[in-house]
């Protein structure tokens, strides 16, 4: 009797709680829904905070939870996630690519795509192919690219102007001896890694691919053995090879090394990003903002149609998991991400270039560096470093190391590359 | 007298044991279902953490993936890729000259504990700190280490102020180096559970046949070859199989934090390549033939050890 009435309230326990979970169905009507969002907070941990605060000050009905993991350990953290289909509910990617890659994992968004777009500048490396036409799978709301730091104070010890940095290859070149007369590295550099495919790669192919190309480059169809992706490969290798980048960059990475080394003025030049880590507001307050300069990379063919053009990309890009039970309120929350308040706090916190056409100008920044950013952002072109898939920027990587320490020759290096294209599983897709 | 012709019963029979009978003891049949019930949450565990996740390895490693999307059957594709892949024969190949260093695996840290067993002047001092290293997290390990082997850190600037300058060279940097310097890292973080487990093994060994071997005008290395290794075979046996699998499955926090593989190729071993190509370059069914490889290469080096364990183990005493 005993037995029999234990096994009822069992019954009646486990039924009670699987209604609780299980059957409540997509986000639980009572109390808050908890949101789990994989990030590598770019912005900063109190951008992270304020979007936090704000966020759950206006959806008092969705909290959110954090799991922050450092950029260059992130994909370790999320490709685990994507492979069991569990985890966070809502996750960030960088635009391109990166993003397509692991396009399975995310929700197409359908038409609340172009509600989300109607208000942002650019919008399409969240979607297949750069065309917001097609799928889209995620929100930015920063933007992102690539320019040269320098410092002012280390041009000036080596005799070189620094209201004019060097503007072509060859003055680029002719300024690094001169840096290196002066006892600094010219250009800070960490070689481990993908930051070269991010960072460095997108600078030289510039000169080198037309927006076409750069779109064969995404699809898989242009070969590494083309002549011009050839030639993008060995002006890359002249930076180390020339010796103008300090001597123990194959076995270290860009960050926070390589910044480090330009953060410390050790440098006189840092190839990076004009939003989230190692941008403007970083290396002026490492530097002071009134030594801090900001160029265009050196131009190799300054007659190229890319030549003098931005590499811009939309920053990270958050999507909503297919594995996700609360799809609603990620949707809720991307599609806040995306929107005015949101760039405000970006602009405030993050100091990043805002993707929201209708941020308050008064709140833009009025360091020197960000304005001149401003400049340069105005004539943006496709990104090619998001275009690599993991093995390119791997090989990318590697192969560079390798030629600085004279183990490989420009020619192997790019049947490497055509190997590692191969081999990518995501390209193949593509074809 | 009558001479009796009715069958004598044999002698020989009665001394023979007697037939087994096939009614088993009562509690016998008890102990048999006691004895596996508790082995039963072991054998569980064991299937459950060890048999499915390889079996489910060696089925992935059959079947083709893109990306993170489906899969489908490959057959023999993956394993066949292997051998005109570059990348995965350089990482066997590092993984032989890793193995190449075995020997220093095995016998400093048997040589240290018998220096600590013998009571040498500091012992219980040292005896902690070389445990030291081993209680540090790997990772930990791997970023220490690429602070105290940078060009300008504090290895090189110890080289230099003793006066050895040419050996204050870039020690991530060259093809070699790189795979030497993260080997001696390892080295430096494992030794401490070598020296452990050998002292484990000396406390067995009697302290009087030491003693007469001293006695009998036995220097250090004459004791250690014909008293204290002979003795002390199966835990040698124990420490090689666990040296012989550890260097190709232990090093990877320490690839991750010191050299991810590089510079190029140079510290590519195949655990790194598992999850480079599993995770960055999401070939699932690739990543998992390459650590199934892993796992035979591994098994194929350790099966002459646990063999002669396993013979020790079950020789009957004389």
């Amino acid at each position: 009797m005993f037995r029999r009435r234990l096994a009822g309230a069992l019954a009646a326990g486990m039924a009670a709680a699987a209604l609780l979970t299980g059957c409540g169905g997509d986000d639980a009507a009572d109390g808050p829904v908890t949101l789990k969002v994989l990030t590598w907070e770019p912005g900063g941990a109190e951008y992270w905070k304020q979007v936090k605060t704000s966020f759950e000050g206006s959806h008092p009905d969705i909290k959110l939870e954090m799991q922050s993991v450092p950029f260059d350990k992130y994909p370790e953290v999320q490709g685990p996630y994507i492979t069991s289909q569990s985890g966070p509910d809502v996750m960030a990617n960088n635009a391109g690519l990166e993003l397509f890659d692991r396009r399975g994992a995310y929700v197409p968004l359908g038409d609340k795509a172009a509600e989300i777009n109607k208000d942002l500048v650019t919008y399409s490396g969240a979607c297949e192919g750069f065309d917001t036409s097609k799928t889209c799978y995620g929100v930015p709301f920063s933007y992102q690219g690539n320019v040269l730091y320098y410092n002012k104070a280390v041009l000036t010890a080596a005799g070189l102007n620094p209201e004019q940095p060097p503007a072509t290859w060859d003055e680029f070149g002719a300024a690094c001896e001169a840096v290196k007369k002066a006892g600094k590295t010219c250009l800070a550099l960490g070689l481990s890694g993908t930051f070269p495919a991010y960072w460095d790669f997108p600078e030289i192919a510039r000169n080198y691919l037309t927006e076409d190309d750069i779109r064969a480059l995404l699809a898989g169809k242009l070969s590494w053995k083309d002549p011009k992706m050839v030639s993008v490969l060995g002006k890359l290798a002249e930076i180390t090879t020339k010796g103008w980048a300090n001597k123990n960059a194959p076995s270290i990475t860009m960050l926070p090394d390589g910044a480090d080394i330009f953060q410390r003025g050790d440098a006189a030049f840092a190839g990076t990003i004009i939003s989230d880590a190692v941008n403007w507001e970083a290396f002026g307050k490492a530097l002071g903002d009134d030594k801090l300069g900001v160029t265009r990379w050196p131009a190799i063919d300054p007659a190229a149609p890319l030549a003098g053009k931005f590499s811009g990309i939309e920053g990270a890009v958050y999507g909503v998991t297919q594995w996700s039970e609360k799809k609603q309120a990620g949707l809720e929350f991307i599609s806040w991400l995306a929107g005015k308040e949101n760039g405000e706090l970006w602009v405030k916190y993050g100091k990043g270039q805002p993707l929201n056409k209708t941020v308050d100008k008064a709140l833009l920044p009025s360091s020197p560096a960000f304005l001149k950013i401003q400049e340069l952002v105005a004539q943006p072109t496709l990104h090619a470093g998001v275009m690599l898939s993991g093995p390119e920027a791997d090989a990318l990587a590697r192969g560079w190391q390798q030629v600085t320490l004279g183990q490989l020759t420009v020619d192997r290096w790019a049947d490497q590359m055509q190997q590692a294209l191969e081999r990518s599983p995501t390209k193949k897709q593509g074809k | 007298m009558t001479i009796s012709t009715a069958p004598v019963s044999d002698p020989v029979a009665t001394d023979a044991p007697p037939a087994p009978t096939r009614r088993r003891r009562p509690g016998h049949a008890r102990e048999w279902w006691l004895g596996a019930v508790l082995v039963l949450p072991a054998v569980v565990l064991a299937v459950l953490f060890k048999l499915v996740p390889l079996v489910r390895g060696v089925v992935t490693s059959f079947e083709s993936s893109s990306g993170f999307g489906g899969s489908e059957f490959a057959g023999a594709d993956n394993y066949t890729r292997m051998f005109d892949d570059p990348m995965v024969l350089t990482s066997f190949r590092n993984a032989l000259l890793v193995v190449a260093t075995l020997p220093v695996w095995i016998v400093l840290p048997l040589i240290l504990a018998l220096l600590i067993h013998q009571r040498s002047p500091g012992w219980k001092f040292f005896r902690a700190v070389y445990f030291v290293p081993y209680t540090i997290a790997p990772i930990v390990v791997g970023i220490m280490f690429r602070q105290i082997l940078a060009p300008d850190g504090p290895l090189n600037a110890l080289l230099r102020f003793v006066g050895l300058q040419p050996l204050a060279i870039e020690w991530l940097n060259g093809r070699y180096s790189a795979l030497f310097s993260l080997v001696a890292v390892a080295l430096w973080s494992f030794f401490g559970l070598g020296v452990m487990t050998y002292l484990a093994g000396l406390a067995t060994i009697p302290e009087e046949t030491l003693e007469a071997a001293y006695l009998d005008g036995a220097g250090f290395f004459r004791r250690l070859w014909s008293v204290v290794v002979p003795m002390l075979r199966p835990t040698v046996a124990y420490w090689s199989v666990l040296c012989a699998s550890g260097v190709l499955i232990w090093l990877f926090p320490l690839i991750y934090a010191l050299t991810q593989g590089g510079p190029g190729d140079a510290t590519m071993l195949p655990e790194y390549l598992v999850f480079l190509t599993t995770f960055q370059f999401l070939d699932r069914g690739y990543g998992s033939a390459i650590g199934i490889a892993l796992f035979v290469f591994v098994a194929v080096l350790s099966i002459f050890s646990v063999r002669h364990m396993f013979t020790e183990g079950t020789r009957k005493p004389r």
